[in-house]
């Protein structure tokens, strides 16, 4: 049972951050179609002005999401929620992948990992869809 | 008549051990294992007659030109059909696309209706939802009940509009008149294993629209259980060869020659053509006309060897051993529901079912459970099969389900039940 480290299971039962923020600047849903899992999440931003591109200087300072989703992607998105505090779009996209396996303890069965990354996935979208 | 050990020496994969345990295969409904006889035949195949067929008349193009043949023979004589009507695909998806694009786009036409059932895999409800859009026709889905049985009579009707397409759902009494010009429906849910009474409700849209088409998406019927297109009284059968112990790659689509003919071609290439000339050309007959390209010779052989193996365990025998390990399985997963530990979805009714058993772990998510039990060498599938508006409707987003075929036992039923109980223990701190 690699997959299920004592930290998955402890943000699986506890998640950080769960829940949804009253001032959020972005709300981006995110799911996977094979299983059905669905995550909101809400940030608040610093260094970008509503209305305009988000850029360089655009940075996370807050997420909150909710949702449905197995003891992997639950525990993918509080680990996460906890991390991204203080990234701008580049330090995010250099997390990659790679960063949320290490995240989980080193090692995702290549099968889940869809749900590893749903909640990072909805995060990128921060930089997507620029100017909403 | 069944043994059941017997048939697993057939099996050389059911050797491996997976996490270092004996390896139980409950995924059949995804695809089954391939005995040793088909793995030999395309290996065979390869290795001593590799030539293309209908394009040479030397001896090894001949010979595999034969051997096609044949493979469509015992296809053809495993449902009760004739052999120009057994049309190769690549799967039944391919089978159920090729009826939407050859016959669909030229006979479904503004204001008709094409009626489907919520059972259906995503392949006998996607193809038809985005026919109805482009030909502003309507789709109607029978609604299934709380046992995942379709709704005859009686309920409400419901009715939606999004994206330019019309969709009525309700009970199949509701959705029947005149307009609906096609039945698609499957012969067997891959999710609750709901055997639906096809029959009944082919004869009751009949009364109502006589020249109403009826496709049966048979791929969890055909490797099951005994299965003559005639008597299904239907006009179009589709199922998968990877199912029913061929090789991946091979599909079936069965057709009256009498439709098929009137039918354009789905893929335009080679060997589907009667002559070509530069301002044109004009069709072969069926089933070539639907077949363009070189086919997947090696896995129809391998199909071909897949029949006679069934055949030579016999319909009705696999039938009854799968009958039993449903019960047997139904029996022992009731306990678990009784303790609290599991919720069971489909029908219970033995007779209404076949061997396709969809559970959830009471608040395990399915991915979780389905790695758990991995991790103990049990292969199930987690997710929504490939059937989401089956499987919301039961108010979660995805199930685990445990599939059984000739090669499965009493003692993996009894394992994956013990296994079972290992789930929640691991999200116990």
């Amino acid at each position: 049972m690699t997959d299920y480290k004592d930290i998955i299971i402890d943000h699986y039962k506890n998640p950080r951050n769960f829940g949804s923020l009253d001032n959020a600047d972005i709300s981006m849903d995110e799911s996977n179609a094979s299983c059905g899992d669905m995550i909101q999440i809400q940030v608040k931003l610093s260094g970008w002005i509503p209305g305009q591109a988000r850029n360089d200087k655009t940075v996370i300072e807050e997420m909150r999401w909710r949702g449905v989703g197995c003891a992997i992607s639950t525990a993918a998105a509080s680990m996460l929620s906890e991390k991204i505090v203080g990234m701008n779009r580049e330090d995010l996209e250099e997390f990659g992948e790679a960063g949320i396996v290490e995240m989980l303890g080193g090692e995702v069965n290549a099968g889940r990992m869809k749900c590893a990354t749903l909640a990072y996935r909805g995060l990128l979208k921060i930089f997507e869809n620029n100017g909403n | 008549m069944f043994d059941v050990n017997k048939i697993r020496n057939d099996f050389p994969i059911l050797q491996r051990k997976v996490h270092g345990y004996d390896l139980v295969y409950l995924d059949s409904g995804a695809t089954s294992q391939k005995p040793e006889s088909v793995i030999r035949a395309m290996d065979d195949f390869y290795r001593n007659t590799n030539a293309n067929i209908h394009r040479g008349v030397y001896e090894m193009s001949v010979e595999s030109t034969l051997m096609v043949d044949g493979a469509r023979k015992k296809v053809a004589d495993f449902i009760g059909a004739r052999t120009e009507e057994i049309i190769f695909t690549r799967n039944a998806s391919e089978s159920l696309n090729l009826v939407m694009y050859s016959w669909g786009k030229d006979n479904i036409n503004e204001g008709d209706v094409i009626l489907v059932s919520r059972l259906e895999h995503h392949s006998n409800l996607v193809p038809w939802q985005e026919l109805c859009r482009e030909k502003k026709a309507e789709l109607r889905i029978i609604d299934v009940d709380s046992e995942g049985k379709l709704k005859i009579v009686g309920g409400e009707e419901k009715l939606y509009e999004e994206g330019g397409l019309r969709v009525r759902l309700g009970s199949l009494d509701k959705l029947v008149d005149a307009k609906v010009k096609l039945f698609s429906v499957t012969g067997a849910s891959n999710v609750l294993g709901t055997l639906p009474d096809t029959l009944t409700m082919i004869r009751m849209i009949k009364e109502r629209s006589p020249d109403v088409k009826v496709l049966i998406d048979a791929s969890q019927m055909v490797p099951h259980m005994k299965v003559n297109v005639t008597k299904l009284e239907a006009d179009f059968v589709a199922f998968s060869g990877h199912k029913m112990l061929g090789p991946t790659g091979t599909g079936v689509l069965w057709g009256k020659k009498k439709i098929l003919s009137k039918m354009r071609p789905f893929l335009y290439g080679g060997d589907m053509i009667g002559e070509v000339k530069i301002t044109g050309s004009t069709w072969a007959d069926t089933p070539s006309r639907f077949e363009a390209g070189t086919p997947d010779i090696a896995g129809i052989i391998g199909l071909g060897v897949a029949v006679d193996y069934l055949e030579n365990l016999g319909m009705d025998n696999v039938r009854e051993h799968e009958k039993e390990l449903i019960k047997y399985a139904l029996e022992k997963m009731a306990k678990l529901e009784e303790e609290g530990l599991v919720k069971l979805y489909g029908p219970r009714d033995i007779e209404e079912r076949g061997g396709a058993l969809a559970f959830n772990v009471i608040n395990v998510h399915p991915h979780d459970a389905a790695q758990i039990l991995d991790s103990f060498g049990i292969a199930v599938r987690s997710g929504q099969h490939c059937a989401a508006p089956l499987v919301t409707s039961f108010g979660v987003p995805a199930m685990v389900r445990a599939t059984f075929y000739v090669y499965n036992t009493k003692k993996e039923i009894d394992y994956l039940v013990d296994k079972i109980r290992e789930v929640p223990k691991v999200f116990e701190v």
